[in-house]
């Protein structure tokens, strides 16, 4: 399937399509709430993903994460093209974190049927607005410290205990 | 390194966030090559972010993908035409792609050959170098080898000689078994000694020769240090048309003229 991908096989590129399109949209709408915006995002993520399959790499891990984080990564490029976002690096952890519980309420009414934030819920405040931060707004691990004044070494634990759950979640 | 830390410090759930900065990163990817537990963890993490994903997956209205395809022909059109309007033939845009993707693939390939041919040309030298010193190892074994031959034809010659007679030295210390054995031609006055059963002698110490002559002991010189212990047979370097006994004493190196009583070692008679 790799080989087909990188030898820019048109019918593995439809599958890859089939099989991720719709997660990768999802988590794009995670970021961009207006529909056409999204679906915007979407196709140039997948463009990107064609464009730059070359520089998948099977030991940085599974390609899900790879066209996940381009997708995420367009998701944010475009709302902070807008200047819709990013204010969020120089905004107080407080701020951040209402944001985070207004942004919640208005994806709960868009996912609420398929249950995520039920899911999502059951995470510790603190561990969401990390998951959050890291997931669906990109922040690495510096700015998310930064942001919420909180250390370094505290937001790996807090991710990884939030990764924990979300885990137990799943497996259950 | 500590795994169990190492998993628990949440630097993998960064990682695959994308939530570390690139040199980082690269160090996480090279441990995750390395340890396969941590491979292990990172898959688990991964599979969590993607179910945490799916379950809120929508399906983007049908028409997307058509859209996606008609995107990446346009760029890569516009990519191609801009070249074509100067000397390049027009193709189409993907045959030039498979073109671009030929001269990388070529480029590539002959990087691979450079380092390829570098790697080999280095290890030849290497191999070179090893070769030389196992050439010049085997010169010294032939010549040695040479040297040792040479020693036994002339002691063949000798043992040939039908008026060679051998006088085996017995010890003359109690509680030390030693011999030396000496090869005498009474006819020609030839004599050759052998101390292959004499233990080395001390620094500063030599062994000397001696034949018993009218019941005095005459010098017959000094052995080379070294010869001690080995096979090697020395030809002594004065004719002895006579002798009731020989021996052999330790002496003060360069030797004595007349021979140490309680340092001589070994003693024999011919018939």
């Amino acid at each position: 399937m790799l080989l087909l991908l990188k030898g820019r096989s048109r019918e593995a590129f439809d599958q890859l399509y089939r099989q991720y399109s719709a997660v990768l949209y999802g988590v794009v709408l995670k970021v961009i709430s207006d529909d056409h915006t999204a679906q915007d995002v979407l196709q140039e993520a997948f463009v990107k993903i064609w464009n730059n399959i070359e520089q998948y790499d099977t030991a940085k891990g599974r390609i899900y994460t790879w066209m996940m984080n381009i997708a995420r990564n367009a998701a944010i490029d475009k709302l902070r093209s807008r200047g819709e976002i990013m204010k969020g690096k120089i905004q107080t952890g407080d701020d951040v974190v209402n944001n985070t519980a207004q942004r919640g309420m208005r994806t709960e009414q868009v996912t609420d049927a398929i249950g995520l934030r039920k899911v999502v819920s059951a995470l510790k405040p603190d561990y969401e607005v990390i998951v959050d931060l890291a997931y669906f707004k990109g922040y690495t691990l510096d700015e998310i410290s930064r942001t919420l004044n909180i250390p370094l070494g505290t937001v790996k634990t807090r991710m990884r205990a939030a990764m924990q759950q979300l885990r137990e979640v799943y497996n259950r | 390194m500590d795994i169990k830390e190492y998993i628990e410090s949440g630097v993998l759930e960064a990682y695959a966030l994308g939530a570390l900065p690139a040199d980082e990163a690269a160090r996480v990817q090279a441990d995750l090559a390395r340890n396969p537990e941590l491979a292990a963890e990172l898959a688990a993490i991964e599979e969590t972010m993607y179910q945490f994903a799916a379950n809120n997956a929508q399906e983007p209205p049908a028409g997307m993908a058509e859209r996606i395809w008609a995107t990446i022909d346009a760029t890569g059109r516009e990519q191609t035409e801009k070249p074509a309007a100067r000397t390049i033939p027009v193709g189409s845009s993907y045959s030039t792609r498979w073109n671009m993707a030929a001269m990388w693939a070529a480029l590539v390939i002959s990087l691979a050959g450079n380092a390829l041919f570098w790697y080999r040309n280095s290890e030849q030298k290497r191999e070179y170098v090893a070769q030389t010193t196992r050439m010049e190892q085997m010169a010294t074994d032939i010549n040695s080898l040479a040297g040792t031959i040479d020693e036994y034809r002339k002691n063949k010659a000798m043992m040939a000689d039908t008026g060679m007679q051998t006088v085996v030295m017995h010890t003359m210390q109690p509680g030390h078994p030693m011999a030396a054995t000496l090869f005498w031609s009474k006819q020609n006055g030839d004599a050759y000694v052998s101390i292959d059963a004499l233990p080395e002698p001390p620094k500063g110490m030599q062994y000397q020769l001696w034949v018993m002559q009218d019941g005095k002991p005459v010098d017959m010189g000094v052995l080379p240090t070294g010869m001690a212990n080995t096979p090697a047979i020395q030809k002594v370097n004065m004719k002895v048309m006579e002798g009731q006994a020989f021996a052999i004493s330790l002496e003060k190196q360069g030797g004595s003229p007349t021979p140490t009583m309680q340092n001589i070692y070994v003693m024999g008679k011919p018939a």
